[in-house]
Formats: structure tokens, C-alpha cells, sequence
């Protein structure tokens, strides 16, 4: 009995704990590189805007993320905002993220942005 | 008696000049730099191991810096980097009330240490010969500068060279183009030319991850006629004077 006990529970852990180390990760590749513009809670308001003729984007603007599928996310983020007809000062990141941390990070701005969406398992694309 | 307190008095007072003048550049580099500064590397390969770093990484100050920059800069240190070595370290995400944001919004805002001036070793001009000659022996990327050269026959002028970093690639969001103007996460660029060697440039904006792998510039993808044009322009920037204009 016990023994089967302590598998489940490792189980259960690892199911829990990999997500979980996923996100901290992306949270730190989301400060380390997105805050200077997207601003430290991510709603388009970084340090940089003063000099920017174009304002970053306000990932908790739900109604317009919303409007976003999580593929025009990934392409904005790795080949930048011209690849999804927005401006150049969105920088292509394909050289400095690796495809699943894109990946993890998509879902990072899912959590700042569609919070509620999550919860009731609204499919993103 | 007197004479013996009179000596041993200027003894005092004469030996630490002597001891500092007899210090070589190496050694200059080992007490007063090293302590903040990397001089040994490899650069941070982790988020966590960047944010630890303190100043800029001099490991392969021979490959980056112009020694007479180096010999001016450490006799009169001033901030390069607006928002400091470490921008995380330096902003705020709660601005103060009189702040008008543009469209009616608010932003965050630098903060701290990087609203006062730099605080930094000088040296005299002596010492500063020396830090520099020591500094500019420090080579390890070799490799990365070997292929690199300026083209003579680029022609470009202040006006299409600013287009290229504004619009084209973007630049201005994070780096200055003259003091208050551009942004604050990058080191400011019209002492680029000045401050760097051409082929460190060409190299670093081709693909920074190379000298820094964790850095928050981005690969730009700048196309070579244009990481060409780009390095003449910042050349060509660092020769205005910015004091005559304000």
C-alpha cells in the first residue's frame, strides 16, 4: 500500500512542480527582456516609452488579447512586429529564446492578460 | 627632534603618492577595479548570474574599447548607461503624481542610484595610461572581431543614419542618439564611435549573444549593408559636439 502511495504522490508532484518551474522561468525571461517596454506589470507602460513614438502593448488589456490567437503571439515574439504587421520596435527575440521558451512565454502573457479565460479553459488556438 | 617628526611627517605623507606612482597598470587593475568588475570572465550564462553582475564586464576590454577614450573616460568617469548595468535594479513601477503619461498614461520610471552622478575610481593621467594599456591586453574574442572591417566607401550622413536606427531597426526605443533623447536600457550611442572599436561594432550588432549571452539587446538581423552604414553613422554621431547645441 505504501509504496503505491509514495509513487502517486511523486506522481502528483512532478505533474505539479513541472508547470510550475516552466512559469518561473518564463516569468524570468519576461523581466529580464520584456519589462523595458511592456513595463513591470506588463501593461505596455515600461521605462523605455517616453522615447517611443509607438507604445508597447498593454498585455492586460483582456479584450484586445483576447482578439489575439496564441499563434500571432508566438510569431510576434519570435520574428517581431512586422511579422504580424505591427512595428519594428517589436524585435525579433528567435536568437535569444529557444522555441519552448517562447512557447512558456505565450503562456505567461496568457496569465497577465486572460486569467479567467484559463480557468474556464477557453481554447486559445 | 623636530627635524625627526618633519621627516617622518613628509615620510608619511610622500610614501603612498610614491607607492600609487610606482603601481603598474595591472596592478591598478587587481585593487581598485577588480572588485567590481569582471577581468577574468566568462560572461554571465544565466538570468540569475547577470543580475548579480555589478558593472560592466572588462574581460575583453581590449577588444571593445579605443585606448584614447579609455585614458579620458577613467579621468573624468561619467554614466554611459542611463539606467545603469543592471536596469532592473534602477526602476520604479510607481511614478510620482505629477507625472503626465503620453496619451494619459502613466510608466514606469528610473530610480535610485542612476538619478545621481556615477560614482567611480579616477585616476591621474599617469595611472590612467596604465589602466589602460593593461586593459586594452585584454583580448580573449579574437576570434570574434577577426573577420570584421570597416568598409571606407560607405557613405551615410546624419540624417539617412538616423533613419536607419529609428525606423528601421528600431534602436532609438532602448538607446540614446543625444543626451535626453532615446531611451534609457541601453548605453547611450553618440559616444559609441568614440568609445568602441569599429569591428567590436560591427561584431556586436551583429549578434551580441556572442559577447554577452544573456544581454537584453536583441539579434536585429542588421543586413551587412546596413550594420556597415550603422557603424559609419555612430562614427560619424560621436564626432558632434552635444554641449554646443544645448
Amino acid at each position: 500500500m505504501r509504496p503505491t502511495k509514495m509513487m502517486f504522490a511523486a506522481g502528483l508532484l512532478m505533474f505539479l512542480a513541472a508547470p510550475a518551474l516552466h512559469a518561473e522561468e518564463a516569468f524570468l525571461n519576461y523581466k529580464q527582456y520584456c519589462m523595458q517596454c511592456h513595463g513591470m506589470h506588463g501593461k505596455g507602460d515600461g521605462v523605455n516609452v517616453p522615447a517611443m513614438n509607438i507604445l508597447p502593448r498593454d498585455h492586460s488589456d483582456n479584450k484586445y488579447m483576447m482578439s489575439r490567437t496564441n499563434t500571432e503571439i508566438y510569431k510576434a515574439i519570435k520574428f517581431g512586429g512586422p511579422a504580424v504587421s505591427k512595428s519594428v520596435k517589436m524585435p525579433p527575440w528567435d536568437d535569444v529564446f529557444t522555441e519552448d521558451e517562447i512557447r512558456q512565454l505565450v503562456g505567461h502573457i496568457r496569465t497577465l492578460c486572460c486569467e479567467q479565460e484559463l480557468v474556464r479553459g477557453v481554447n486559445f488556438r | 627632534m623636530k627635524r625627526l617628526i618633519l621627516f617622518s611627517l613628509l615620510a608619511v605623507i610622500v610614501s603612498p603618492a610614491l607607492a600609487s606612482a610606482g603601481e603598474d597598470g595591472a596592478a591598478i587593475l587587481k585593487n581598485r577595479c577588480a572588485s567590481c568588475h569582471d577581468l577574468k570572465g566568462p560572461a554571465p550564462q544565466t538570468i540569475r548570474e547577470l543580475w548579480k553582475r555589478d558593472a560592466p564586464d572588462l574581460f575583453y576590454a581590449g577588444n571593445k574599447f579605443r585606448r584614447e577614450w579609455l585614458v579620458e573616460w577613467l579621468q573624468k568617469p561619467v554614466r554611459i548607461r542611463p539606467a545603469g548595468v543592471n536596469y532592473l535594479r534602477n526602476i520604479n513601477s510607481t511614478p510620482p503624481k505629477s507625472q503626465k503619461g503620453k496619451a494619459g498614461r502613466k510608466f514606469d520610471v528610473l530610480w535610485g542610484e542612476v538619478l545621481r552622478p556615477l560614482k567611480h575610481v579616477k585616476l591621474n593621467r599617469a595611472e590612467a595610461e596604465a589602466a589602460a594599456d593593461a586593459l586594452m591586453d585584454l583580448r580573449p574574442h579574437y576570434e570574434l572581431v577577426a573577420g570584421k572591417k570597416l568598409d571606407s566607401k560607405v557613405k551615410v550622413t546624419l540624417d539617412s543614419g538616423e533613419l536607419l536606427i529609428d525606423k528601421v531597426y528600431g534602436c532609438l526605443s532602448c538607446h540614446q542618439i543625444e543626451p535626453g533623447y532615446g531611451g534609457y536600457t541601453g548605453p547611450e550611442l553618440y559616444t559609441a564611435g568614440a568609445r568602441l572599436q569599429p569591428e567590436f561594432l560591427l561584431s556586436y550588432i551583429d549578434r551580441p549573444k556572442n559577447w554577452d549571452p544573456k544581454i537584453w539587446m536583441p539579434n536585429m538581423h542588421v543586413k551587412p549593408d546596413d550594420l556597415q552604414k550603422i557603424v559609419h553613422y555612430l562614427i560619424l554621431l560621436s564626432k558632434e559636439d552635444f554641449d554646443a547645441s544645448n
